[in-house]
């Protein structure tokens, strides 16, 4: 027997995660949605997967292999880029998307109740495909160098968890932010933009933090993705430890990833209201 | 207590005007400082859409809401459906519901007929296993076998419909909340749908809430009705009698003023209605000449101006639109006079809306701003019959003896 009460003046803020399992259906096949019409009526369909990532290796290389000579020990320097580039390019992905996804599925908001939490969760999933693609990009190079990963892979999983989480973290409170505010519509695509450079993605952190003084190697893992895209490398690709300082990144992420949750079912109370 | 499907206590739901603007950042920011530094300052407009809402609806019973537009019907619907939260007050839902208030919910363009249905399946609620199953049933009720696998951007507008509502006709909730779904599709396929709903409510012994202008689907669908005015209940009682009430809201008078518009180049002052001895009056006879007068103000030189007469009956349903022709028309006050020598509609009521349009742009548009009432009082055998249809014009009859 399902039994729904809703009451105005006992105003708790409850997560209600059992209810998002309740609507996983929705949540997969809004995926599904947007990986089928992602591709539609292109010619090259599902080649642009690999042929976008594939482009922005080739330019990372050119410029900050061969032109700028970035310094990356032994490491090759595509294999170097290729692995905190997967990281990078799902956060950013998660984060250009979920922005956005709650305003263009608010004719749906208006006309139908289901948690909707499932909308940029539905977003992570999607960028999830690319991410699966970046992997096999990283496969490729490392037998293309004929380098062997190192033995700190079992982490591998907890930094790709981490990294989920990061680019969930981030999604949530966007979403939930953008629908209130919408200059974040604005700001977004900036965010991404500086993020790359902001991130450990091209070059290896120490290059930016041995010449800075603490307080700003303090501020620059404020940054929940400095931390984790150097920690997913050196899963991979072993070579020193991500510095101390890398776990403020997790601690961030953690603290974004509750405050969204939280936030989020805030806004949603009154989302069909103001969307 | 396990009879009760719908039970509502004291819903209310309150919208903030000045909140109603798109918000932005700067916006938020001001309204802070401003709580910050003049706090009496500060005064939101609040505004009531709905305000201590009671009711019960028993399980398996079909429940009409009615109300003319603005009196809080589809913020019930969408408080009961869970798509906005109530300001006040609370209510309980035994049993497992799907809200319609709207057909084809996220449908995707890109996407073919059988992509969508099981998209807007899960949408509306249903596990994929149960599309599944119904799968069959739901494309022949919609009849667009053929296209089932083509993107639906290649549809005609009807086989959305068509394929949209079958989705949702195959729903299997213990209650049903539909908004006005049914206005869209043709005639045929509203029948069926119809059909398909008393089906659902008397047959399966569902609970069904229905909101609906079309007051022939609620007459034929619900045993009960409830009538919302300016937010509050005004009646809960048996359909015939609330729809009676409801017809009465609309008042019969023989003419109305309408408010200055200083923003406007033109507008309509009044609206008389002269029966066949030119006197005012709401009530025409049947077969008797009448007219609508109509003032205009003209403030500025306007070319093309076109005034539209709308005649609705009471389900909502447009018998008549006459339009006079293009003015061009220099500053003043206007009297336009609609004159028909014969009242030709059936009796019953029937309200009226104005149009102005300039330039081809719609200038005013006043929609039910008033009914008359056609009643026959004289020439009784001149007609047969005055109560079936809407049109009492007759036909030439030629009857011979051929065999």
């Amino acid at each position: 027997m399902y039994r729904l009460v809703i009451d105005a003046n006992k105003r708790g803020l409850n997560l209600n995660l059992r209810e998002l399992l309740q609507y996983r259906d929705l949540f997969l096949i809004l995926a599904y949605r947007d990986l089928r019409v992602r591709y539609a009526q292109t010619f090259l369909g599902l080649l642009w997967a690999v042929i976008q990532p594939l482009a922005t290796l080739v330019i990372f290389t050119l410029v900050f292999g061969r032109a700028i000579k970035v310094d990356t020990g032994d490491i090759p320097y595509p294999l170097f880029a290729v692995c905190g580039m997967a990281a990078w390019s799902y956060f950013a992905f998660v984060l250009g998307q979920s922005g956005n996804s709650v305003i263009s599925s608010q004719e749906m908001i208006k006309k139908i109740y289901f948690p909707r939490l499932v909308i940029p969760l539905s977003k992570a999933l999607v960028g999830f495909v690319d991410f699966l693609i970046a992997l096999l990009f990283i496969v490729i190079l490392l037998f293309f160098y004929n380098y062997s990963p190192s033995s700190n892979i079992v982490f591998f999983p907890f930094y790709v968890v981490a990294c989920i989480v990061s680019a969930l973290s981030v999604g949530i409170w966007l979403s939930a932010l953008t629908i209130r505010f919408r200059d974040f519509q604005h700001i977004v695509p900036f965010l991404v933009q500086f993020g790359l450079y902001a991130t450990p993605v091209g070059y290896p952190a120490e290059i930016v933090t041995s010449n800075l003084p603490q307080w700003a190697i303090f501020l620059y893992y404020l940054n929940p993705l400095a931390g984790i895209a150097e920690g997913f490398r050196w899963t991979i690709l072993g070579g020193e430890m991500p510095s101390q300082y890398s776990y403020i990144s997790l601690i961030i992420v953690l603290i974004l990833f509750v405050s969204g949750l939280f936030y989020f079912r805030k806004v949603e109370k009154i989302m069909a209201d103001i969307v | 207590m396990d009879e009760i499907a719908i039970k509502a206590n004291n819903l209310g739901k309150k919208f903030a005007i000045s909140h109603l603007k798109s918000a932005d950042l700067r916006n938020a920011f001001d309204a802070r400082l401003k709580k910050i530094f003049q706090p009496k300052a500060f005064s939101k407009e609040e505004f009531w859409a709905l305000k201590d809402i009671s009711f019960e609806i028993k399980k398996g019973e079909a429940v009409g809401i009615i109300g003319r537009n603005g009196a809080g019907k589809s913020t019930l619907l969408k408080i009961l459906s869970r798509i906005t939260e109530p300001s006040s007050g609370r209510f309980e839902i035994n049993g497992r519901v799907s809200s319609l208030l709207e057909v084809g919910t996220g449908f995707h363009m890109e996407l073919t007929g059988r992509e969508n249905i099981y998209l807007n399946g899960t949408i509306l609620g249903m596990k994929r296993a149960e599309i599944k199953n119904k799968f069959d049933e739901i494309v022949s009720f919609s009849g667009v076998e053929k296209f089932i696998d083509t993107p639906v951007k290649h549809y005609s507008s009807g086989m959305k419909v068509r394929l949209a509502f079958s989705v949702a006709a195959h729903l299997e909730p213990e209650i049903l909340i539909i908004d006005e779904v049914l206005a869209v599709g043709d005639a045929e396929f509203q029948k069926k749908c119809l059909g398909k709903m008393s089906e659902v409510s008397k047959n399966e012994g569902r609970t069904v809430l229905f909101v609906s202008h079309n007051l022939g689907a609620v007459k034929s669908l619900c045993s009960r009705s409830i009538l919302l005015q300016d937010g509050y209940v005004k009646r809960n009682e048996s359909t015939s009698i609330v729809l009676a009430e409801y017809l009465n809201q609309f008042d019969l008078k023989s003419k109305v003023e309408f408010e200055k518009r200083a923003d406007l180049p033109s507008y309509f002052e009044s609206l008389m209605i002269f029966d066949h001895t030119k006197t005012p009056n709401k009530t025409l006879d049947v077969g008797k000449p009448y007219s609508f007068v109509i003032k205009l103000v003209v403030r500025e030189n306007c070319n093309n101006v076109v005034l539209g007469i709308g005649i609705k009956n009471l389900e909502n349903m447009p018998v008549r639109t006459v339009w006079d022709r293009q003015n061009q028309l220099v500053p003043g006050v206007y009297e336009f006079s609609f004159q028909e020598e014969t009242v030709f509609y059936c009796t019953g009521q029937y309200k009226i809306t104005l149009g102005l349009t300039i330039n081809g742009t719609v200038v005013q548009y006043l929609e039910d701003i008033l009914s008359i009432e056609v009643d026959q009082f004289a020439d009784k055998d001149k007609y047969y019959r005055t109560d079936l249809g809407i049109i009492v014009n007759q036909m030439k009859v030629n009857l011979k003896k051929v065999g």
